[in-house]
Order: C-alpha cells, then structure tokens, then sequence
C-alpha cells in the first residue's frame, strides 16, 4: 500500500485549516493510501535547531540522530503532503522548524563539491494545502514566498512526478459558502491525488 | 534613532555574529540608541499557540505573553534582522518572533469592511535592515525566488511606511567562502548600516526640497 506522509501546523482544532487536513487524511484513506499523520502541534515538535545541530549539520552519518524517527517517516513516504495556514508570508515556525532539522544534508538534498542534488526520490507525488489572509495580488507582490519554497525549493529535492498546490487566498474576507468551497477543492484535488 | 537589532543565530562565534557586531559597531558611532534581543540566548519561544490564536484580534491578551518584544517594536524607528538563511528562509526561531510579535494593533490593522484587506501598523518605523548568510549561490537563490528576503523586505516592509529607507546584505555559498570574501562581506554590512541610517531621509528631504 502506498504511503503518505501529511505534515500538519496548526493549533486549533476548529479551524479551517483544521477541517481541510481531515479531509485530506480521510480522502486518501479512502483511495487506499496508508496515511501517516504528522500533527506537529499534537505531537509538540520542537521546531528550534540547536547550536549542537548546527555544528553537526553536515555530518550526514550522525545529523539525523535528534530527529531519526521524523526522518524515517519521510524516507517511508510514496507521497508528501504539507497542510498549514501562511502567517506573515511564511510557514508557521513549527512547520519552518520542521525544514530547518528534518530535511537535512544527506536526507533531502546532498552536497558534493558544492553541487546539490536531490535525495528524496522515494517521494512521488507531493502537494499544498494552505490558507493565506492576505489576497491573491499582495501575495503576489509580496513574492508569494511560501509558494516559491514549495513550488521551486521542495520540487528541487523531491522532483515528483505531481505537484499540487491548493491555496485559498483573502482569508481575512472569507464567507461561509468560500469556506465549503475550497473544503470540496481540497476533497476533490485528494480524490485525483 | 532607536534600533531595534533581532539577531537570530544558535552560535557565538559564528559569521553572522561578527555581522552582528559590524552593525552593533556602526549602530554605536553614529549615536543610535540600540535594543539587541538575541533570540536564542533568550530562548525565545517561536511557537505560536493555540490559545494565543483563540484571542489572537484581542490586543491586550494577545501582547501579555510577548510584551517586552512588542515594546520594543513600538519604541524603535530603525528596525534590522541579522540571521542566517536556512532552507531559503528565516530561521523557526525567527519566523516564530514574526508569528508571535507582529500582532493585530501592533503590526498591522484587521479590515474594518469586507472586502479590505489589512492596513500597516508600523508607520512608526522609518527603516528596515536586513542581513544574511546563504548556503545558496546568489544565482539559486534568484531562481528560488528568495523566500526568506521577500517575507521580511516585502511582507514586513508592507507594514512600514511606504517611502521608509530599506537595505539587504546577503553573503552567498557559505559553505565554501574565503576569509577576503568574508571580510569584504563585512565592509559591504558596514557600508549598508551607515546608508540605513545616515544622510538625509527621502521622506524629509522630499519635503524640504527647494521651490524652483
């Protein structure tokens, strides 16, 4: 049975970030993937990499020890899925920590003579699962950062054969029939996952 | 001037400390009132909680758990992050200082209306300093899009006044820089700092310009 891994940031259970990675978790359950939960706020991952870490940052032998079994969940992965809300144009710390201490030199990507090359190849298919305050247009003059670091960083290490990336926009104007909306563009999107 | 300096970074000793200092060290000769928060050796606590979010729109509650850092924001006109870049971004530690400190009434303004979108809330913050290290060439890092550049100089330079003074430094591929390299990178952050905040500022010189 193929895996997915789903890499969840967001600390409140009602909301609509919330109600977007259950469907996430049942619609892939339901179209027969073997879905690992990774709820970084239940599971009080601690985002914040330590001087230690950083002086062994590029010590691939050793450099996963304080994060092996987040790391091994990512190596076991078909498929890769990222479902959090965009705060001040980024990831949530949680979720940033999450980059910065699991997808490591020798797990994500590799360094030789300054060269990188991508590690994950394990992953097929990955996509994004989001909700921003701002609007479509100030994302975009903003650089629309977290698209970027998915769209072109993550795809640099995981060149999958999909991408998908689901954003709803303009969260601070959201009506109630905008919120069921994109609840069935995330439903949909799953079931063509 | 008042600046606020956040650094951001788990190692004294490290490059971006002796970037700190060069700013620090500019900050001082020309007279500045200078806060430092480092946030590491603080221990600062980058994760936003869930509780926070519950009363996220109610300012009082909201600024109780971080209002040290929120004074701060409030007191300072001249505000500089010096960081390193992992991942093409902020560091957790410093995307959660953003995440927790940038508050509705502090940061910004919620819409009043629907179909608003949110008003700046730092219009008392003149300018904006920005100092990295990359482990990305500069050319990666363009093709990328500068994620980590665009969240502070564009996201939090939204909040600003639209004509404050914004300087970047970034030094590129990290990992194999030569110690001329390094030391001319300091310079640049020096030379960067004092055009931050020496000279006349647009916004006045703009006013006092003469009638022809």
């Amino acid at each position: 049975m193929p895996r997915a891994l789903v890499v969840f940031a967001h600390p409140v259970a009602e909301s609509l970030n919330a109600a977007a990675h259950e469907i996430v978790l049942e619609t892939l359950a339901a179209r027969g993937w073997d879905v690992d939960d990774c709820d970084l706020y239940a599971e009080g991952f601690d985002p914040v990499l330590s001087g230690d870490e950083r002086r062994g940052y590029h010590a691939v032998e050793t450099n996963t020890a304080p994060v092996q079994a987040y790391v091994d969940r990512l190596r076991a992965a078909d498929a890769f899925i990222l479902s959090h809300p965009v705060w001040n144009f980024g990831y949530p710390a949680i979720l940033k920590g999450w980059f910065d201490r699991v997808m490591l030199p020798g797990v994500a990507f590799q360094l030789t003579d300054g060269k990188l090359s991508p590690c994950l190849d394990n992953i097929r298919k990955m996509a994004s699962v989001t909700t921003y305050g701002a609007s479509q247009w100030r994302a975009f003059l903003a650089g629309d950062p977290p698209k970027k670091l998915f769209k072109r960083a993550v795809w640099g290490t995981v060149r999958p054969e999909k991408m998908r990336y689901i954003a709803q926009y303009d969260m601070n104007n959201i009506t109630r029939s905008g919120c069921e909306a994109f609840l069935a563009r995330v439903r949909q999107e799953m079931e063509a996952f | 001037m008042r600046a606020l300096v956040i650094y951001c970074h788990p190692k004294e000793g490290s490059f971006t400390s002796a970037v700190r200092d060069t700013v620090l060290e500019r900050l001082t000769a020309s007279g500045a009132d200078i806060r430092l928060r480092d946030l590491y050796a603080e221990g600062f606590q980058p994760v936003l909680t869930g509780d926070e979010l519950d009363w996220y729109l109610d300012c009082e509650r909201n600024c109780a758990p971080v209002k040290d850092h929120v004074a701060d924001l409030q007191w300072c006109d001249t505000l500089i992050f010096v960081y390193p870049t992992w991942w093409y971004g902020l560091p957790a530690m410093l995307k959660g200082w953003l995440d927790r400190v940038l508050l509705p009434d502090v940061a910004f303004v919620m819409p009043k209306a629907p179909g608003e979108t949110i008003s700046k809330g730092l219009t008392h913050i003149e300018r904006l300093g920005v100092f990295t290290t990359c482990g990305a060439s500069w050319w990666l890092t363009r093709i990328i899009g500068a994620p980590g550049r665009r969240t502070l100089m564009r996201g939090v330079g939204f909040l600003l006044p639209t004509r404050a003074r914004k300087v970047f430094a970034a030094h590129f591929l990290m990992d194999s820089a030569g110690r001329n390299a390094l030391s001319r990178h300091l310079r640049k952050v020096g030379a960067q700092t004092d055009r931050l905040i020496g000279g006349r500022r647009r916004l006045s010189s703009a006013k006092t310009a003469p009638a022809t």
